[in-house]
């Protein structure tokens, strides 16, 4: 049976919604050969449907090319992305030799399967309302295809129902999964670990590295995209004091700042003091690919099982490739001590034989002023007459911090913290560089901060041998509202969108939306599954345990499902379901039930025989249903309607006892 | 049958109504305490159908037969029907006619209204063919032509159903042509002692007068094609069809003929109940006499059909 016009379109859409869903993590060339293909055959089946199918010259050749394109593409055949490509290519291919019923449902079924794979690769409600949404174009194809055959078997049935009847049938058929969707989701025993491996989050997109070049940073500033989330147990703390601390970087080689290896905290060594009122606060961290964990300056308590460095720097035990949750307690003004020999050499080296300008000018600055804090007050001057913020800065060369300090005079954060570490080094000042945020968006109706990958920003924290550490921000002292408003406002020159204040609003209600997803939905793991089925009384949810709540709740549902298609099935219309409903109340008043095949007038002799004292409310009703039954071959639905309220509203009270 | 008859689009004329009732209030004063069977009787007669009366000898089917005709005005023949009668018998034969010198068609006793075909079963089937054929057709064809029969031709036949020495069974296929099938039974106590002590029932029926005319009866007939029957009353019809059809106990369920049958006597049941439309509880009424002799019950039996066709009827819900 050849596949009718409709049919084909509708198979072809499910096909372009299916390959559609994975073109943003497709090379170009393969989406634009992707859809040509499509369109190429839709246009042929359309204009010459005499053709057929190409012939298998033509598709043996188109099958052979597809492993050929993906080994060029990724140079390998496994993985997420070549399988993706993988299932994509068979689908369209199937598609261009789908001619009938049976080709358009393999066409459909597997369509399903790559709709499915696209969330292999994003999770967030968008792409799972996508998902959502391609569905529907392939669950008409299945409809499509079988009102054919219907009409094949009974040739007097209707033609095919327009498309909008069977978009309802379609979309009633969701609503009714939805609930099944449900108890798959709550009950379903789930895995500790993923069966495939994490790779779930993207991988070209990587939060704060641990190492940093003037530049780096840059493409971060302009990714809206939120790195953690914050919840605090009190007063969320003013915008000036959001320093979101994250990795420290002791080791300069002229062009990159890096790590110096990470010796565990001694508290004894490295006194911490807090000097007001700590605060309380749960981050919810997105992957990120990184060990590194990020606490308000300055982090007095570790997350469980996450380990704090000597200078404060808080790393999980692995990689974060899932979304994370840990509480922290921070001290926003604090006294940080101790600084050992070795840490005090590591605080001042600096590559030998580069800048020797800027060295030259610390060398300077020390021989002027024996007060450290001068010193830093020199360069924070400096910085502010002389230098200008921008997120596209001029290149530098070798000398990169003289070509900074005394030539270009332009660049963003990593810029300044850079230089003013090279400078307070040479003037022999201990300093080291931090990578963080600073900034967050504060959600009064998610009651939460959302900090974005744009809030990304270095500083530097400088020893003063009186006060320990202290953190200072030179990027601050050019632009001190980067530090009021945001990092939104500031890199807003780059591009104008960022800068709308109703988009920005958009942005944050779209992140509120989404951020309640990810918590309910997509980090509903094992435990939270446990946590949940205890509080319903489940106390030991083991597979076993759920696996019998969900066939306890599976078969409930099926009861259902054929409670009511039975009840459906011989139910009949409404008239029938206010007869029902009036024999129903008859037989509980009156105590005379109808028998199944008992017509009504010989019901309502049998009622009046027995209880001759209802004939005024009964007779009426049943007089009425047998004229509107039996007395007439159409039925107005007003007369339907007026009788069953009739019948809710009949007085049918039982005699007194005779 | 009802209580009660609610407005129904389709009223018998008043004078109509009146001889209807009169009509069948008459034969019921003859063959008494029979309604049911009464009312069957004239359910076959407005839907243009056969009567088979089946019972022992001596339990009115004779009488019945009688009174209907005594109360219709219509020509009457009686056919006693023994295993010698030839079809010619009934239907007629072409005599030569010396004077006109061609041959002549004398018609037989078959050319009447109303037939009394009394112990059918005693004719041998070449004959029960000849009766049925006409039945079925209204007419005649002797010597190639073709003679119609007189409007309304009714048939009501009589058989004795234990007393088999001698007989042939109607097969299934010919009583297929009688719409109802009636028993008549022993009268209750009570008719039986009027029965005994009141005038015989020759002389009563001698008394009659004639009610209805045969063009009461035409109109009748005509009438009962407007009664309605809803969409679902005829999905009720369907269910009990196919029910026949399924049934374990039976071999062969009715035939789209019988079925039709059915919906014609639920039909005549509710215009004779004077309603002008049809309710579950006609095709109830009508059920068991317009099917029990058409089915063929698997593991073979007569009397116990009946018992079946009941427990059909019992099985299907009406809604």
């Amino acid at each position: 049976m050849r596949l009718t016009r409709r049919q084909f379109d509708l198979t072809a859409l499910t096909t372009l919604c299916a390959s559609g869903l994975h073109a943003p993590h497709f090379p170009l060339w393969l989406n634009l050969t992707i859809t040509l293909l499509i369109a190429t055959r839709w246009l042929q089946r359309r204009l010459r449907p005499d053709w057929g199918k190409p012939p298998a010259l033509l598709r043996l050749p188109l099958t052979l090319a597809l492993p050929v394109a993906v080994w060029l593409q990724y140079g390998n055949i496994f993985g997420l992305d070549p399988g993706s490509v993988f299932a994509v290519g068979m689908l369209v291919l199937k598609l261009t030799e789908s001619e009938t019923a049976r080709d358009a449902r393999a066409v459909s079924t597997f369509a399903m399967f790559v709709l499915m794979a696209a969330l292999l690769f994003e999770q967030d409600l968008l792409t799972t309302l996508y998902v959502g949404l391609g569905s529907i174009p392939l669950l008409l194809t299945l409809r499509s295809l079988e009102t054919e055959e219907r009409t094949a078997s009974v040739p007097a049935a209707p033609a095919l129902g327009n498309l909008g009847a069977s978009l309802a049938a379609v979309l009633a058929n969701l609503f009714a999964a939805a609930p099944l969707a449900l108890i798959v989701f709550l009950f379903l025993p789930r895995l500790a670990a993923p069966l495939w491996s994490a790779q779930t989050a993207a991988q070209g997109k990587t939060g704060l590295n641990d190492s940093m070049s003037p530049g780096n940073l840059g493409q971060l500033l302009l990714d809206d995209s939120p790195a953690f989330r914050v919840s605090f147990d009190t007063a969320v703390p003013p915008p000036a004091q959001r320093y979101w601390r994250g990795v420290v970087l002791w080791r300069y080689d002229g062009q990159r700042w890096s790590r110096a290896g990470g010796v565990p905290l001694d508290p004894v060594r490295q006194p911490l003091k807090p000097l007001a009122a700590e605060i309380g606060y749960e981050i919810t961290q997105e992957p990120s690919q990184k060990r590194w964990l990020f606490g308000l300056d300055i982090p007095t308590s570790d997350p469980v099982g996450a380990q704090r460095d000597e200078d404060y720097t808080l790393a999980a035990p692995r990689p974060i490739g899932k979304l994370t949750v840990y509480r922290l307690r921070s001290a926003l003004t604090y006294s940080l001590d101790g600084l050992d020999s070795r840490q005090r050499l590591r605080g001042l080296r600096l590559p030998a034989g580069l800048n020797p300008r800027a060295l030259a000018l610390g060398k300077e600055w020390a021989r002027q002023h024996d007060d450290p804090v001068k010193i830093v007050q020199a360069a924070l001057e400096l910085i502010r007459r002389d230098f200008r913020y921008t997120l596209t800065p001029p290149p530098l060369g070798r000398n990169a911090m003289d070509d900074f300090l005394f030539e270009t005079k332009a660049g963003y954060c990593e810029h300044f913290s850079s230089a003013f570490a090279v400078l307070m080094r040479a003037a022999g000042i201990p300093t080291r560089v931090v990578l963080g945020y600073q900034g967050g968006y504060w959600s009064d109706v998610g009651n939460y901060m959302v900090v974005r990958q744009s809030d990304a920003h270095a500083w530097n924290e400088v020893w003063l041998p009186d006060r320990g550490w202290v953190r200072v921000d030179p990027t601050a002292a050019v632009r001190p509202d980067r530090v009021e408003l945001g990092a939104g406002t500031v890199n807003s020159s780059g591009s104008a969108w960022f800068g709308r204040e109703w988009a920005l609003a958009m942005r944050n209600r779209w992140d509120l939306v989404n951020r309640l997803w990810t918590q309910v939905v997509v980090q509903f793991d094992d435990l939270t599954q446990r946590g949940l089925l205890r509080s319903v009384g489940i106390e030991q949810a083991d597979w076993r345990q759920l696996g019998i709540t969900f066939a306890l709740c599976m078969g409930l549902l099926a009861g259902l499902g054929l409670w009511w298609a039975l009840r459906r099935d011989h139910g009949g219309d409404a008239l029938d379901q206010a007869y029902e409903r009036l024999c129903a109340r008859l037989a509980k008043r009156l105590d005379i039930t109808r028998a199944p095949a008992e017509g009504p007038a010989d019901y309502l002799r049998r009622v009046l025989q027995h209880q001759p004292q209802a004939r005024a409310s009964v007779e009426p009703l049943l007089l009425q249903y047998m004229q509107l039954r039996y007395a007439q071959s159409t039925i107005e639905p007003a007369t339907v309607r007026a009788f069953a309220r009739a019948v809710r509203k009949a007085d049918l009270h039982r005699s007194p006892a005779r | 049958m009802t209580a009660t008859s609610p407005d129904s689009p389709l009223v018998l004329p008043a004078d109509l109504r009146t001889r209807l009732d009169r009509s069948v209030a008459q034969v019921n004063s003859v063959l008494l305490g029979k309604s049911m069977q009464v009312n069957l009787a004239f359910v076959s007669l407005i839907a243009g159908g056969h009567l088979l009366i089946e019972d022992l000898p001596g339990v009115g089917k004779t009488t019945l037969a009688h009174a209907l005709a005594a109360t219709l005005d219509l020509g009457f023949q009686r056919i006693q029907f023994t295993s010698d009668l030839l079809p010619s018998d009934i239907i007629g034969v072409g005599i030569f006619e010396r004077d006109n010198n061609r041959f002549e068609f004398h018609a037989g006793p078959l050319f009447a209204q109303l037939v009394l075909a009394d112990e059918i079963n005693r004719a041998t089937p070449k004959t029960q063919s000849a009766l049925l054929e006409a039945m079925a057709e209204q007419q005649v064809t002797v010597d190639g032509r073709t003679h119609a029969l007189p409007l309304p031709f009714i048939v009501v036949a009589t058989q004795n159903p234990l007393d088999l020495a001698g007989t042939y069974p109607l097969p299934d296929s010919q009583l297929d042509r009688f719409m109802l099938r009636i028993s008549l039974d022993y009268p209750s106590r009570e008719a039986e002692r009027e029965l005994l002590t009141s005038t015989n029932r020759q002389e009563l029926i001698a008394t009659l007068q004639a009610c209805m005319s045969a063009d009461d009866i035409h109109t009748l007939r005509q009438l009962v094609g407007n009664v309605i029957a809803s969409p679902a009353l005829i999905d009720y019809l369907q269910a009990l069809i196919s029910a026949t059809r399924s049934h374990a106990d039976i071999r062969v369920g009715l035939s789209p003929r019988a079925g039709l049958a059915l919906l014609a006597a639920a039909r005549a049941q509710a215009l004779v109940n004077g309603r002008g439309y049809v309710l579950p509880e006609d095709v109830q009424a009508v059920f068991v006499p317009v099917t029990a002799h058409r089915l063929t019950l698997a593991g073979g039996g007569q009397r116990d059909r009946i018992g079946v066709t009941r427990d059909l009827l019992a099985s299907v819900a009406v809604r």
